[in-house]
Parts: C-alpha cells; sequence; structure tokens
C-alpha cells in the first residue's frame, strides 16, 4: 500500500492553526500566577488604528447647552451620610471606615529640595493667564503649602497603558507624598496593559465615549472624561488591585468607587481578598461614590442586585498628589464634549480637581499641514468646557509630541513637518484662553527628537507613540517644569520668610537698643539718686 | 463574549490597510513568525498544493512567492538578490562550458567571487572604514551616510559563491533554468538566516516530482516550529529583555555574579534565538515537503571546541570548511599550515560577523583554540576529537571547559568594544560574591527560571527529542494544531507582557544582523 501523502495537509494545517489563533480572541484576559494574560488579538493590524484618518466620532462642542445643563444642576454640596444610619434622603456618599488614615503632618520642603536636580535643559511652563494670581500658581501654591492636590491627565494613546503618567506620579509622589494610582476605569470595551495596577473584570458591559453609537441612548450623557462607562448586573464584577511597579503604588490607606444605579441595588465592596461589605445604592441618576478608609492592596466591586452602571475606581491615600490617568484612543480632545458636564461636575466635586493636563494633537497631524486654527478653535471649546467641568482647577495644555513619518519614495523617516506648526497653534489657543501650556516637542527635543526615541528604544519603531521608557524621559521633563516652577515659589516663601525674619531681628534689636538706652537712662537716674542718697545714708550710719 | 472583541468592518477602508500591509514597511519586516507570515503561507499554500507535481510551474511559484517574501523582508534590495543570483548563474554556465572543453576556469570562479565579496564588503564593512578614516583624518573628511544592510545577504552571497565552486570543481552539473537557480538562492524559509544549503542535496529536491510528506515528516515540522517558537520566540525574547541586556548595560549593579550569570545568560540567548529561528525554517520547508540541512545539534554539549564547530550552526562551519578551509589549502600543505589555515578561517568567520576588534578577538579566539585542540590530538595520542568517544569522567570536565571557552567567546562576540569585556570580567574577578545570589531571584526570577528551564532542555539527551516526535506525530492533526495554537498563544501573551514591562515588542532575530 501506498503511504499517504501529507503535504496538502500544510494547508489544511495552516487554515485551523489560523482558525484556532484568531479563535483565542475569545479568551478574556485572566490572571494566574500572579501573572496576567491578556486577550490577544491577530487582525489587531487590520483594525482600524489610533492613526486612522476617520475618527470614530466628532463631537462638536456646545458651550450654550453646557452652561444651561450646569445651572440646572444643584449647586448645594452633596451631603455626607453614613451608611450605618439609614440614609434618608439618598446619600451621595457611603463611607466605610475600617482603619482611620493616620494623619500625618508633612513636612514643609524647601526650594533646595524640590529644585530639578542635574543640570537638563528645563523646558518652562508658559503661564498665560492675567488674573492677579494665576490659577496656574495657586496650583502651585497648593503644593508650596503641602496640601492635597488632585491631577487629571488628559490624553490620546500617547499615554495610553499610563505611559508617562505612571512616572510623573511616581516623581511627584516620591517628592511630594501621596500614594497609590489614583483613577481606573471599571470596565473597557478592549484590551489594555497597564503595569501600574492590575485590573480584573468580568460581566460588564463596557461602553466607549468614541462609539456613541454603540452606546445605549440612557448611557450616551452620562460618560464622564475617563471616556469608559460599564454597566453591569448581579454578578458583574471588577478587581482592582495595586502592583509593586512603583514605590507609592503597593498599597494605598483611600479607596473609592464611582457609581450610580437608576434603581436602587445592591453591591459589594470587598478589601484584600477578605474583608467585605454590602452596600445598597439608593436608586437616582446622582453618581454615588463609596468611600473606603483602610489599608488596601485589592479592592473588589460586585453587584448583588439590580442593575449598576460603574465608572471606575480611585487608589490613593496620604497627603499628596494623586495623578489620574484618563487616555481615550484616537481622541483628538473632542471626546471631552461627549461627556457629561452634569457627570464632570458631580465627579468633581468627589474628587476635587486641581489641575487638569489636556494632551492631544497627535492624531490630526498630516504630513506637511501647516495651518491648524481650526483645531486652535476647537482647543479652545475644548478648554472651556473643562474649566466649566472643573472650576477649581488650573488648565494646563501640552503641545504635540514630536512625530515623524516615513518617506514613501525613499522609505526613509522624516519630520512629519506640523509639528511646530500645531505647537505655535497649541500655544496660541492657550494664550487666547488665559491658561498655562508646556511645549512636549521641545521637551523631546532636548533629548535629541524623535530618532534618538526610536534609537534609545524610547519609542515605537512608527516614529509617533513613545513607550514606557520615553514616557519615563517626558514626565521627567514635566516635573522638572513643575519642579522648577514649586522651587522658584518656595524660594520666593523662604526669601519673604527670611526678609521677616529679618525685619524682626532688625526689630527686635532696635527694641533691644532702645532698652539698653532706657536702661542706661535709668540707670544712671537710679545710679544718681542712690548716689544721691548714698552720702546721706553712708552719713546716717555715720 | 463577541461583543468585547472588536469586530472587524468589511469597508473600504480594510482593504486600505490590507493594501497598505502588502506594502514593504522598514518598520516592519516581514519573518517566519509574524502574523502576516501565518496569512501569507495560507494564500501561498493553495497554489502550492495544486501545483506541486507540475515541477515547472511549481517552481516558478515557489520563485516568485520568495521573491515578494524577499521584498517585504527588505524592500528594494530584491533587486540585488536577482543580481547576484543572475550573475553566478551565468558564471556557472560559462565555467562548466570551459570545464568541459578543459580548459582553466579560475578566472570565473575569482569573477564570481570577488563580485560577491564586494557586494559582502560595500555592505558591511563600508561603515567600519569610513569610521576609521574619518577617525585618523578628522571627521567630515569622507562623508557617507549608513546603508541598511540586506537582510540574509551573506546567505545568499555564500551560497552563490559555493555553486560556482561546486561547478567548477565538477561536483555539480549547472542548473539549466535561470528560475531553478533563483529558486536555490531564494526558497523562503531559509532565506534569511539560513541554514545554507548545499547545491548538490538541494537541487534534486528543486527537480522532484511531487512533493512527499509522511506522517513523521509532519510530525517533525510541528515540533520543529513549536519548539523552535519556544525557543526563539519566548526563551531567547524574554531572557534578552528581562536579563542579558539590563546586565549588560550595568542596569543591575557591578556585582561579579550578575556578569557571570549575563554571559551564561546571552549563551543560552544567542543559541535559542539563531538555533529556534532555524528549526522553524527547517520546518516550514518540511511541510512543503522540502529536507533542509540540520542547522545545530545541541551543541553546548560538545566535549571539546571542534565537537562545537560541528554542532553549531553546522551549515556556516561546514561551508567555512568546504569553501574557505579547503580553499586555503586545508591539511594537505604541512601541520603549521594546518593550524595557520584553521586560525585564518575562524578569524575571516569572525570578520564575517561584522568588522571590529571583538569579532576579530571573538574569530582569533576560536581559531587559536581550534588549532590548539589540534596540537593536542596530536601531543597526546589517547586524546578523543569528540565527546562521545571519551569516558564520562573525561567527559562532563571537557564539556565543561569547551563550554566557557565558547561562553567567554561569545563576550567578546556580543560586547559593544574591548573596554566593555574587559570591565565584565574585572567585575568577575574581583567583585564576584555569592550574596548576589539573593537579589538575583528576587529581582530577575522569571529570567533565572527561563535559564535553568533552556539549558536544561538543551541538556535532554537527543532520545527525548526523538521520543516528543514521536508524540507529536502520533497526536494527530486535531492535536498538532493545538499544540501550536498554544504555543502561538503563549508567545503572544510573552510579547505583550514583555511591551508592557519594558516596551519592547517584536524585533528581528540577532543573527539578521550578520
Amino acid at each position: 500500500m501506498k503511504e499517504r501523502n501529507y503535504m496538502p495537509r500544510m494547508l489544511w494545517f495552516t487554515l485551523a492553526v489560523i482558525v484556532g489563533v484568531v479563535g483565542l480572541g475569545l479568551i478574556p484576559p485572566f490572571e494566574l500566577w500572579g501573572m496576567s494574560f491578556e486577550r490577544v488579538d491577530v487582525l489587531s493590524e487590520l483594525r482600524a488604528d489610533d492613526n486612522g484618518e476617520e475618527a470614530v466620532v466628532e463631537y462638536t462642542a456646545d458651550i450654550e447647552r453646557l452652561e444651561e445643563e450646569l445651572a440646572s444642576m444643584s449647586e448645594a454640596k452633596p451631603e455626607v451620610d453614613i451608611v450605618d444610619s439609614l440614609p434618608e434622603p439618598a446619600p451621595v456618599r457611603y463611607e466605610w471606615i475600617v482603619q482611620e488614615e493616620p494623619m500625618v503632618k508633612r513636612r514643609q520642603l524647601t526650594s533646595a529640595e524640590v529644585a530639578p536636580v542635574g543640570d537638563a535643559t528645563v523646558v518652562s511652563i508658559e503661564d498665560f493667564d492675567t488674573l492677579e494670581v494665576t490659577r496656574y500658581e495657586r496650583f502651585i501654591d497648593k503644593l508650596a503649602d503641602m496640601q492635597d492636590v488632585r491631577i487629571a491627565f488628559m490624553g490620546d494613546s500617547f499615554v495610553e497603558g499610563d505611559i508617562l503618567t505612571s512616572d510623573l506620579r511616581d516623581e511627584l509622589q516620591t517628592l511630594l507624598g501621596g500614594r497609590g494610582v489614583g483613577f481606573v476605569a471599571c470596565d473597557i470595551p478592549f484590551a489594555t496593559v497597564r503595569k501600574s495596577v492590575k485590573r480584573t473584570s468580568s460581566g460588564w458591559t463596557a461602553y466607549s465615549v468614541m462609539k456613541p453609537k454603540s452606546t445605549p441612548e440612557a448611557l450616551r450623557d452620562r460618560y464622564f472624561i475617563s471616556g469608559y462607562i460599564a454597566e453591569g448586573r448581579s454578578g458583574a464584577t471588577t478587581r482592582w488591585a495595586s502592583t509593586d511597579a512603583f514605590a507609592t503604588l503597593d498599597s494605598c490607606s483611600r479607596g473609592r468607587v464611582l457609581l450610580y444605579s437608576r434603581d436602587t441595588s445592591r453591591v459589594l465592596v470587598e478589601l484584600n481578598d477578605s474583608l467585605s461589605r454590602e452596600f445598597e445604592i439608593a436608586g437616582d441618576d446622582h453618581v454615588r461614590e463609596i468611600y473606603v478608609e483602610a489599608p488596601i492592596e485589592a479592592f473588589r466591586l460586585k453587584v448583588l442586585e439590580g442593575s449598576v452602571v460603574c465608572y471606575g475606581a480611585s487608589l490613593e491615600g496620604g497627603r499628596g498628589v494623586t495623578v489620574d490617568n484618563f487616555s481615550v484612543r484616537s481622541n483628538n480632545g473632542h471626546a471631552i464634549f461627549g461627556t457629561g458636564a452634569t457627570i464632570n461636575r458631580q465627579i468633581d466635586q468627589m474628587l476635587g480637581y486641581d489641575l487638569v493636563v489636556l494632551q492631544y494633537g497627535l492624531n490630526i497631524m498630516q504630513p506637511g499641514q501647516r495651518a491648524f486654527s481650526r483645531y486652535r478653535d476647537q482647543l479652545c471649546d475644548m478648554i472651556a468646557y473643562a474649566e466649566r467641568c472643573f472650576p477649581d482647577a488650573a488648565i494646563l495644555v501640552l503641545g504635540v509630541s514630536d512625530r515623524w513619518i516615513k518617506n514613501e519614495e525613499s522609505g526613509v523617516y522624516e519630520p512629519i513637518g506640523s509639528v511646530d506648526a500645531l505647537t505655535s497653534y497649541q500655544r496660541a489657543a492657550a494664550d487666547s484662553t488665559h491658561v498655562a501650556f508646556w511645549s512636549t516637542a521641545d521637551a523631546m527635543a532636548t533629548y535629541g527628537g524623535m530618532p534618538q526615541f526610536v534609537a534609545n528604544g524610547w519609542a515605537a519603531k512608527d516614529y509617533t507613540h513613545i513607550n514606557f521608557a520615553g514616557g519615563r524621559r517626558v514626565a521627567e521633563a514635566l516635573a522638572r517644569a513643575l519642579r522648577t516652577s514649586l522651587a522658584a515659589e518656595l524660594q520666593e516663601r523662604e526669601a519673604e520668610a527670611q526678609r521677616i525674619a529679618e525685619e524682626a531681628r532688625r526689630r527686635e534689636a532696635e527694641r533691644q537698643m532702645l532698652i539698653d538706652r532706657n536702661m542706661g537712662a535709668a540707670a544712671i537716674v537710679l545710679d544718681s539718686i542712690i548716689e544721691g542718697v548714698a552720702p546721706v545714708a553712708n552719713e546716717d550710719v555715720e | 463574549m463577541w461583543s468585547k472583541m472588536e469586530t472587524l468592518k468589511f469597508d473600504s477602508a480594510l482593504w486600505e490597510r490590507v493594501a497598505s500591509l502588502l506594502e514593504y514597511d522598514a518598520a516592519a519586516p516581514l519573518t517566519l513568525t509574524t502574523g502576516f507570515f501565518l496569512f501569507a503561507f495560507l494564500i501561498f499554500g493553495v497554489g502550492y498544493v495544486v501545483l506541486h507535481r507540475r515541477v515547472t510551474l511549481r517552481n516558478i511559484y515557489v520563485v516568485l512567492f520568495s521573491l515578494y517574501f524577499y521584498y517585504k523582508l527588505s524592500g528594494i534590495y530584491v533587486l540585488l538578490l536577482l543580481f547576484v543570483a543572475l550573475s553566478d548563474y551565468l558564471i556557472g554556465r560559462r565555467v562548466a562550458r570551459r570545464r568541459e572543453r578543459g580548459r582553466g576556469t579560475r578566472g570565473w570562479v575569482a569573477l564570481s567571487v570577488v563580485i560577491n565579496v564586494a557586494i559582502l564588503v560595500y555592505f558591511k564593512a563600508t561603515d567600519f572604514f569610513v569610521g576609521l578614516v574619518n577617525d585618523l583624518y578628522g571627521s567630515g573628511t569622507l562623508q557617507w551616510e549608513s546603508v541598511v544592510v540586506p537582510a540574509g545577504v551573506s546567505f545568499f552571497v555564500f551560497q552563490s559563491i559555493a555553486y560556482v565552486v561546486d561547478i567548477a570543481r565538477g561536483t555539480i552539473a549547472p542548473l539549466r533554468r535561470f528560475t531553478d537557480y533563483l529558486f536555490l538562492l531564494s526558497f523562503f524559509p531559509k532565506m534569511f538566516l539560513g541554514p545554507l544549503v548545499k547545491a548538490r542535496e538541494f537541487i534534486p529536491q528543486i527537480e522532484e516530482r511531487g512533493k512527499v510528506v509522511t506522517s513523521e515528516d509532519m510530525g517533525r515540522a510541528v515540533t520543529l516550529i513549536a519548539g523552535g517558537l519556544v525557543k526563539y520566540a519566548i526563551i531567547a525574547k524574554a531572557l534578552g529583555v528581562l536579563f542579558v541586556a539590563p546586565a549588560f548595560d550595568g542596569e543591575m549593579g557591578e556585582g561579579g555574579l550578575v556578569a557571570l550569570m549575563a554571559i551564561y545568560g546571552f549563551t543560552l540567548q544567542i543559541y535559542c534565538d539563531f538555533s529556534g529561528y532555524s528549526d522553524i525554517a527547517v520546518g516550514v520547508a518540511l511541510m512543503m515537503g522540502f529536507r533542509l540541512p540540520d542547522n545545530f545539534d545541541a551543541p553546548y554539549k560538545s566535549a571539546t571546541i571542534t565537537e562545537f564547530w560541528r554542532r553549531w550552526h553546522i551549515s556556516l562551519s561546514s561551508w567555512l570548511r568546504d569553501y574557505l578551509y579547503i580553499s586555503l589549502g586545508g591539511n594537505r600543505r604541512g601541520r603549521m599550515r594546518t593550524y595557520l589555515n584553521l586560525f585564518l578561517t575562524m578569524l575571516l568567520g569572525g570578520l564575517w560577523h561584522g568588522v571590529g576588534l571583538t569579532f576579530i578577538a571573538w574569530g582569533a579566539l576560536h581559531g587559536v583554540a581550534l588549532a590548539l585542540h589540534k596540537v593536542w590530538l596530536e601531543v597526546v595520542p589517547k586524546a578523543k576529537r569528540v565527546g562521545s568517544e571519551m569516558k564520562l569522567a573525561w567527559r562532563i570536565p571537557a564539556v565543561l571547559l569547551t563550554f566557557h571557552v565558547v561562553a567567554f567567546g561569545w563576550l567578546l562576540f556580543t560586547a559593544e568594544d574591548m573596554a566593555q569585556v574587559g570591565d565584565m570580567l574585572r567585575r568577575i574577578v574581583v567583585n564576584f560574591s555569592f550574596a548576589e545570589i539573593d537579589a538575583l531571584v528576587h529581582g530577575s526570577g522569571v529570567a533565572m527560571v527561563l535559564m535553568v528551564v533552556g539549558y536544561a532542555m538543551h541538556a535532554l539527551p537527543k532520545s527525548v527529542d526523538m521520543g516528543v516526535q514521536r508524540m507529536v506525530t502520533r497526536l494527530g492533526f486535531v492535536g498538532q494544531c493545538i499544540v501550536v495554537v498554544v504555543v502561538i498563544w503563549m508567545v503572544m501573551q510573552c510579547d505583550m507582557m514583555l511591551a508592557a514591562e519594558c516596551g519592547a515588542g517584536g524585533g528581528l532575530p540577532m543573527y539578521a544582523a550578520f
């Protein structure tokens, strides 16, 4: 018998392997032995990528509608209620204090301590505010006062996965105190990798602000600037766990979950996979906060009954800085117009943002394009929108990052030719809206620009996206700028304190002199009196 | 579940993306381990299976696909490949005709060698010489923009030289068709990193009518591909990114133990990287019914340096032996000349990897070691050539000694400059402390596990390899598919983890640089 020829099998074999590998995309992310496994996607290159020209949706600003919406929103501060007492009326904040956070007073830092180390060129933050005390200065003042500050870092895929922000957070927390990764979404409709936090979720349906058409009508105006919303019924669960990727992230002392439910629902919050507590969430449209104080390494939310819409959780703690990463793929910044102003304001009242960073523009550049006036106008609207949602925050616009593209003829990479132009339009937008501005491209140039980033392995070979190593450099540069501002403020204060101290010393010296002089006069009088009396006395004795 | 996967929209934008994927992209060269190759291989397979009995059509079909593969890998340099093929095809015919008529062939062989070597030198050494001149006479003396080296250039150049020399020596007859010669040079599985094929062994396979793959072949191919992926895309890649690169860069402190482990790590990494990719190439070719020679045979089990070169990059060392060592006179010109020839062969072999002091030193080390071993064999009558002839008590220290010569050779090979070599050696001698074990286990636990697993796999006897192959053969179609899919899943997870950890992803095999 002739043996069978298996050669044609290479075809079926390849086909079966392809089907199998595509099918692997069905395996959801999971964790095993402390390693997190992500969803794999072999067809990713065929899907619309970040640089895809066809943005999923283009929102336009409607500041007028925004004003109306915010005006109708009750400005009264939501009342805090303890969950143990019967909540009536429905509380906005449910508190669970397992172990009260120790109130440590931080030592006042000196200008020498916060001044940037090394002699690297500092690309300064340009402040275009016209107020007597600018909003950026107010932010720096809070840092100088050693108060708690919270930063919202809004960006596109450039900062996805906590690129840049994780190192910025690390540097600020190491310097100024504070712990924890900050806000992390509940569930996202695609796989992401983030080493600063481990998030595992199941049972949710997640929606993105970039895809309003696939978002249910009732949720469309309910987005927070995080850009992702997750809806879940009983059984839906998410676990946020700290990692030891950064020194300040391994544990924290406060945790919050931001959620709401239209009708009353019950959820379970579990700490460190052991301690747990049930909360009944009163049915209401207002965003609710479950606030926990305890030493937290892992934080789980589970829906027990009813339907819950969850934004995410925040892991934070200690006195100091919290940095929230809000990255939305393919977003040029306009997605903020798709977020609910009321929601943003409600959450701002809970979290209290002091600085909102807007990092966008990478996706709008076309080779050689030099005019971006339409984008500048949009950016002005974004800034206005952010200002109204976060009234107490300073706004910092980041210029677009350096980007090179491949010359189709020669196959070599060259500057896209529109970075400088877009940067100047972004600066102009900051100028006309009186907010702060920082040029990312200039900062990258101090390291040699994008080719050097690629050469050093700090950026992807697409000459567009930096990686973690590159993000660290940009974060360092931004931290240098912030530290320079802070050091200047502290130096001013130290000089002022010194002036006051000197003044006091001078007064004291004067007083002493006066006392001396008066005492001298008094002494002479006294002496003369004694002298005048003494002979008499002596005489008396005699 | 499906809702969580992003759906693929079949719109015009999709076709634009497909079209752009089909074009050459310097940032994403095509290798056998890309997802693109998997899809391309499926489409290629349809035509191949249909045509495999029609020799001429099949060969033209494979050549066209190979040329496209090379274009996706190296862009415009596909023209260079065509040029080399054409020039040596014509020279080969001329040499054969002159041989038939009993006339000298030296001039034509020399022409072929000069053309091929000139190409190699142009792409590999110009940078070095321009740098040298500019160092000597001030920068800017020579204006030169460094060129990208065409992928696999030395592999096709070497095979082309061998083809002409073989015709001149009369071991093969020249190929009649140009496309057949192009097939020999450009066959896509081995295009990039070898193994180098011998014309004598490969030509019959090109001319064979109908391709036959047995059940055992299929099992062996799957084992080679899956094992190759584990070695190349998991062990080598992760070990390099997580441990070897940072340890060499001094990011893990100045300790001696770390330096030593980094050398051991690189030794395993370069083996896994290179042999893993070679195995995949052999496996892919085998599925198509082509038998490529084995390129590696557990080289670190060698008990002598001579044995090492029979087990490491076998196709290159036998090329060096057949076309360089023998052309220099081999061992037929007296003892001293034999040693010198060995030394020169290895020195040139070192130079081939890159023009620079470290590569010269690496080649010299191996040349001296080989010559010394030859001397040892002649001086000590009981000395053995290979480990299998030795007693165990001799064999173990011999393997350890050989391993260390090779490992420290790799230090020369991978170091940026001689200063780094000196620094690493100084660390091992002066700064050695077992106290670092703790930091290694805690700081680089995963890398240490990979190293143990990698060396353990390497140490297994060959019978285990054969057993695994038989097992995979018995798994049948479904089982084999599952094995490969699971390995691919592991590779993708590993890639994502490394990308998240260090921002490193993708990349080419290390040997792509040579």
